[in-house]
């Protein structure tokens, strides 16, 4: 098999007993799942679960006390966030990821301004930050009435508008989102998700934290449910249904659920 | 319809933005109509002397506001690096009068050493708030505390006098009625203002002022830009102090007592917001000018000096106040 084709078949991210404790704490005890390219993954489980913790140490924020983490066909153990950023790997908090102080394109550089020298000093090159922000932002279709506008006057769905474009702009890879659409009305979701299969039929690959299941079901190819710091399931959203997820998530049986086994 | 109201929001927000320009060009108009004697060169000049020192120190100050942090010891790191520079370079008093060869080294060599010694307590603030996460509001006033007793306690009480004339020319020759000291302060703020618009540092510096979390996940390195935003306002104040000591040709234990407070009022008045994030350099001196052209109204009209404080206080209250209703009359254009 050509290396190349071996490539593209393997997963993006993999994860194989990956665990994390706080002192005595185990936050995490073993997890083992993995991420495909372009493939839409929500990470379900109730307050607790391990949820936050698994996202902080994929994008870097937190180390794994013990296990494998293998992204992109190498074992990887980002040192911070700004490691796994320069690998690929993003994390779009909700209002954790913009600084509405300064404009849009501002953010839409932060961290990676476009400088020109003067004696040897950079300078800001506005002009260069400017057309390429209008560029990736009308190219994505997003519809934004001004870039040099302070990110504050904008509405929750142009904030993640410009963090995903953003994303997308800077050769990202896998995007993790945490509760994207807590602070959202319908229209905005309704968007919101669209956009988020658009990112994913560019082959970039989603993990999305969600305590809202219709959403989990409408957006992701595959759910992976934690309990108490392990994995509990793992399926194609097409092969089970919010009852069975919803049991995973507690593990208990459903009332409803035992009553259908019943008949 | 849609283009009046968007003018009209454009005319509130240029308004809101600058309104400190307008206040001073009101009070300035004002005071030259009304009180007698204002209106000559000489007021004006002396408006624009004696925003130097407060002003020097607002621009550090109000760099560390803007980076969503305070530093109060500023006054105190002035005084600091007064004393310095008047015990090395007095001839009189506590002075050990040094001189150097070729005469005019003196004047490079006691900058550096002010900005040094501003630099390094600045450095000791921010390894404290930043490294250590102690918050700033204690650290700075503990420093404010602790150096101005090492002030008093390296004069014995005394003053230093008759700083070497190479120094003290700055103080004295002027350009355009202005004194060179009163022209490096407006240095200094078109230097810093430049910084934080045009390069990369005083953009991050905004960003984390509004956002430290994000500017993190960013992959900006905050806590080494923090402390090197600490050491930079510690150098200022450093500068500050030097240009204390030209303008007395000294020094005194208790040189540039209550300073603290004005350069705090100007940066709020001048529009910087003690939320961090926001703030622009220019609008902090026209906040210093502010203060100075209503210090000398008060001294022209023959007021105690005490009213000065009062109307000082009550700006900041207002500005303040401005600050938290702005984003409603912002609203209400929009």
């Amino acid at each position: 098999m050509p290396e190349g084709m071996h490539l593209q078949s393997e997963p993006l991210l993999q994860l194989e007993n990956v665990a994390k404790s706080f002192g005595a704490i185990e936050a995490l005890r073993s997890i083992t799942f993995s991420i495909g390219r372009g493939e839409v993954v929500a990470l379900l489980g109730d307050n607790g679960a391990g949820k936050s913790t698994l996202v902080k140490i994929i994008s870097g924020g937190l180390q794994a006390t013990s296990g494998r983490i293998v992204f992109d066909g190498h074992e990887r153990q980002f040192a911070s966030p700004a490691e796994a950023k320069a690998a690929g790997i993003e994390t779009v908090y909700q209002d954790l990821s913009l600084c509405t102080n300064v404009d849009v394109v501002a953010n839409f550089f932060m961290g990676r301004e476009i400088v020109k020298r003067w004696f040897g000093i950079p300078i800001l090159d506005e002009q260069a930050m400017f057309s390429a922000t209008a560029k990736a932002i009308a190219d994505a279709g997003t519809r934004i009435p001004s870039l040099r506008t302070n990110v504050e006057h904008l509405s929750g769905g142009q904030r993640q508008a410009i963090e995903l474009n953003r994303f997308v702009h800077w050769g990202g890879k896998l995007v993790l989102l945490d509760e994207p659409f807590a602070a959202l009305g319908v229209e905005q979701t309704r968007r919101g998700l669209q956009m988020i299969k658009a990112i994913a039929a560019q082959g970039i690959s989603v993990v999305i934290v969600t305590h809202i299941m219709a959403q989990a079901f409408q957006v992701a190819d595959r759910i992976v449910v934690l309990r108490q710091g392990t994995v509990v399931g793992d399926v194609a959203s097409a092969r089970t249904s919010p009852d069975d997820v919803v049991q995973m998530i507690t593990g208990e049986a459903l009332p409803g659920l035992a009553q259908k086994a019943r008949a | 319809m849609t283009m009046t109201s968007l003018s009209q929001r454009s005319i509130a927000n240029f308004v809101l933005d600058h309104l400190v320009w307008f206040m001073l060009v009101a009070v300035l108009i004002a005071f030259s109509i009304f009180i007698p004697k204002f209106a000559q060169i000489g007021i004006y000049a002396n408006i624009i002397e004696q925003s130097t020192f407060v002003g020097v120190m607002a621009v550090g100050l109000a760099i560390i506001i803007i980076s969503g942090h305070m530093d109060l010891s500023v006054e105190s790191v002035a005084a600091l690096s007064a004393m310095v520079t008047g015990i090395l370079f007095c001839s009189h008093g506590i002075g050990l009068g040094f001189s150097t060869k070729p005469e005019w080294l003196v004047v490079p060599i006691s900058l550096l050493l002010s900005l040094l010694v501003g630099g390094a307590l600045g450095l000791l603030n921010g390894f404290f708030t930043v490294r250590l996460k102690m918050n700033a509001f204690i650290v700075t006033l503990a420093s404010y505390i602790w150096v101005r007793g090492l002030v008093v306690a390296l004069s014995g009480g005394r003053s230093a006098q008759d700083l070497s004339p190479s120094l003290r020319w700055l103080g004295i020759e002027t350009i355009l009625h202005v004194p060179l000291i009163a022209w490096i302060a407006i240095l200094v703020f078109a230097l810093f203002t430049f910084i934080l618009v045009m390069t990369p540092f005083g953009r991050h510096i905004t960003m984390i002022g509004g956002n430290p979390i994000a500017t993190f996940r960013a992959g900006i390195k905050v806590d080494r830009l923090l402390i090197w935003a600490f050491v930079i306002a510690g150098a200022i104040a450093g500068l500050a102090g030097w240009l204390l000591a030209i303008r007395t040709s000294g020094a005194t234990a208790n040189l540039g007592t209550g300073m603290l407070f004005n350069a705090f009022a100007a940066v709020v008045i001048g529009g910087v917001s003690l939320k961090g994030g926001v703030g622009k350099l220019p609008g902090v001196y026209a906040g210093v000018l502010l203060l100075s052209s209503i210090h000398t109204a008060i001294n022209l009209m023959g007021l105690p000096a005490h009213y000065t404080q009062v109307i000082l206080g009550l700006l900041v209250l207002a500005a303040v106040l401005l600050d938290t209703v702005k984003h409603s009359i912002r609203q209400r254009f929009t």
